[in-house]
């Protein structure tokens, strides 16, 4: 399968900080992708080096692209919301509308109009009239009714309401991803891309410490819930992090056989959330916790 | 009208800076729509209240009257010139608005979409930078001065069938006395070339505004006039304080002369240069062709444009970049 992005010790320095710290990459078609790191762990950064929003060090191609020469040709085929909130203030509903598909080959009205008839937004509304949660409801759906090639979500679902986020997911999954296409999301409430993404990838101090399918890393991590005479034998198998739950151990565990786990007690497959705590926590952070 | 262009044909970019120009025009309706058309306005009112005024001392506006039968008996080439003058002087008013309009409208224009951030939608749009400053400098010569141009025509045609009212209780023929020796035609046309040839004798201006803009972290427009106006004071300064004399071209009396020389757009521009003594009221002032090509063929202008082009392209060059830091 042909690599959508590809990216070569992807790097960039914002002075001494390292905000990319030599990043290849290789995201194929048909996938969506969860990009997690805490705040300030060069996720923006990579996402504006894919969208040709900033300059980078490094080879860099995005569809056969170079981002930071070739941004309006990529815009053909890319799509993303970098940041809510960020719709012209004076503009009204319908001249968005109107100047998007004027501006843009691969708009299409009608999915636009289908995505905002489930919302309460009037079409001669001005977007500085329209709530927080109402303006990124406009773009999520002006963004979707763009037939691109890769959709790149930053905090997509930021300050809306569970529903509108439970029925967005969805929409994304059912409606518009289909193997031609690719998506990438970053947010901060894994729990609720957990289940749609295909790959995962995490970042950390401008270095990705995780980049893999979600089914190897099913695969490879299992979190035990150790018997309590059991702790001691578990900590010798060298576990990624602990924690305590009601007083009972919890272990996370890279690559070990799962028959030998099983002895020690219950084992499960982590969440993306308690994997994401377990490799970013740092060893200071480790010590403290125990 | 609305079907859908394959991409990549020729035609796409012309549409797309249409469409960009439309923008402008749907961001600011005040400065761009209703501004030129409250100036129309504003003048058609005024010329009615003085009617108005006019009627209260003299009861049937006689003199009004008398003076239309009198211009109807002056000789045609004297009459064309009293028409055609009082028709442009009443423009002038649209062209200073529209010159001052245009300043502050550029130096907004790649300053406001990064301050509320919509520059990430605007650059999620399949528009390259390019494109989008030089709608933003299309927006500046040709559509707002197409505009103005719009509310001119609209309040001349009301001021002469104002005056062609009158004409008619005098007893004068509104076509041979007024609508013939106002050639409007030709009145229209010149000042049509006359905004496009201002357009071209102002660019050094309109970019280092559109400059400004792109990369002032706040204020555009107070940098843009602050920094001519700080290197003119040091520079006359220093030729104050020291006896070594600089290069007698100061930049910001070369702005100011320049935007000054263009407030009205065409060859009525007056040469400050040599006095107003000089200046004749005649057709030369605001009705020949051939000044506005004494404008295009001046190397003044074409220096201009030499300035104005690295302007243009550093413009676009920040506007790449505007995203850049977080």
């Amino acid at each position: 399968m042909s690599s959508i992005i590809k990216a070569r010790s992807l790097s960039r320095h914002y002075g001494k900080t390292r905000a990319l710290d030599g990043i290849d990459l290789d995201i194929p078609q048909g996938r969506i992708v969860g990009i997690i790191g805490p705040n300030g762990a060069g996720k923006t950064t990579a996402l504006k080096a894919i969208l040709g929003l900033g300059h980078y060090q490094g080879e860099l191609s995005v569809l056969g692209l170079d981002p930071s020469s070739q941004r309006d040709r990529l815009m053909k085929d890319v799509c993303f919301i970098a940041d809510v909130a960020v719709l012209p203030r004076w503009a009204r509903v319908d001249r968005l509308i109107d100047l998007t598909e004027q501006l843009h080959p691969n708009f299409s009205r009608e999915r636009c109009l289908k995505f905002l008839a489930e919302t309460r937004i009037q079409p001669k509304s001005r977007v500085r009239s329209l709530s927080k949660g109402m303006i990124v409801q406009l773009h999520l759906a002006l963004v979707m009714a763009i037939d691109a090639r890769l959709l790149v979500l930053d905090e997509p679902t930021l300050g809306l309401d569970i529903l509108f986020r439970k029925r967005f997911y969805s929409n994304l999954l059912n409606d518009y991803f289909d193997e031609g296409r690719t998506i990438i999301i970053t947010t901060h409430q894994v729990e609720e891309v957990e289940h749609i993404l295909t790959d995962l990838i995490f970042i950390k101090n401008g270095q990705l410490i995780l980049n893999s399918s979600m089914e190897a890393i099913h695969q490879r991590y299992t979190e035990l819930m150790v018997k309590p005479d059991q702790v001691e034998a578990a900590r010798t198998l060298g576990p990624l992090n602990e924690r305590q739950m009601f007083g009972r151990h919890i272990l996370l565990f890279d690559g070990v056989p799962m028959e030998q786990l099983q002895a020690l007690g219950e084992t499960h497959q982590p969440s993306v959330a308690d994997l994401f705590v377990a490799m970013m926590s740092d060893d200071k952070d480790q010590e403290l916790a125990a | 009208m609305n079907q859908v262009m394959t991409p990549g044909t020729a035609v796409r970019p012309l549409r797309t800076l249409i469409s960009l120009m439309r923008r402008e025009l749907w961001e600011s309706p005040i400065s761009m729509k209703w501004a030129p058309l409250g100036i129309g306005l504003l003048t058609i009112l005024l010329t009615l209240f003085t009617l108005a005024i006019a009627s209260r001392v003299d009861h049937e506006l006689h003199s009004a009257q008398d003076a239309l039968r009198l211009l109807a008996e002056t000789d045609r080439e004297q009459l064309k010139l009293l028409v055609t003058g009082f028709l442009f002087s009443t423009s002038t008013i649209f062209f200073q608005f529209m010159v001052l309009l245009i300043i502050f409208y550029l130096a907004g224009s790649l300053f406001d979409d990064r301050k509320d951030r919509s520059i990430l939608f605007w650059k999620s749009l399949p528009v390259s930078d390019g494109m989008l400053v030089g709608s933003k400098l299309a927006t500046a010569c040709l559509l707002i001065p197409l505009m103005f141009m719009l509310a001119i025509m609209l309040t001349h045609l009301v001021l002469l069938l104002i005056a062609s009212g009158l004409a008619v209780s005098a007893g004068v023929n509104p076509f041979t006395t007024i609508w013939l020796p106002a050639s409007l035609p030709h009145l229209w046309s010149v000042m049509a070339a006359g905004l496009l040839v201002q357009a071209l004798w102002l660019m050094p201006i309109y970019a280092w505004l559109l400059f400004c803009s792109s990369w002032a972290p706040r204020l555009p427009i107070l940098i843009a006039i602050g920094i001519p106006a700080v290197l003119a004071i040091i520079q006359n300064s220093w030729s104050l304080l020291s006896s070594l004399s600089l290069p007698n071209v100061n930049i910001g009396l070369v702005m100011l002369k320049r935007l000054g020389s263009s407030m009205l757009p065409m060859s009525a521009n007056i040469q400050f240069d040599h006095g107003l003594q000089h200046i004749q009221f005649d057709e030369d002032l605001f009705m020949r062709f051939s000044n506005l090509n004494n404008y295009l063929l001046s190397l003044e202008l074409w220096i201009g444009l030499v300035i104005a082009l690295p302007l243009l392209v550093a413009a676009v060059w920040f506007r790449r970049r505007a995203t850049d830091q977080a």
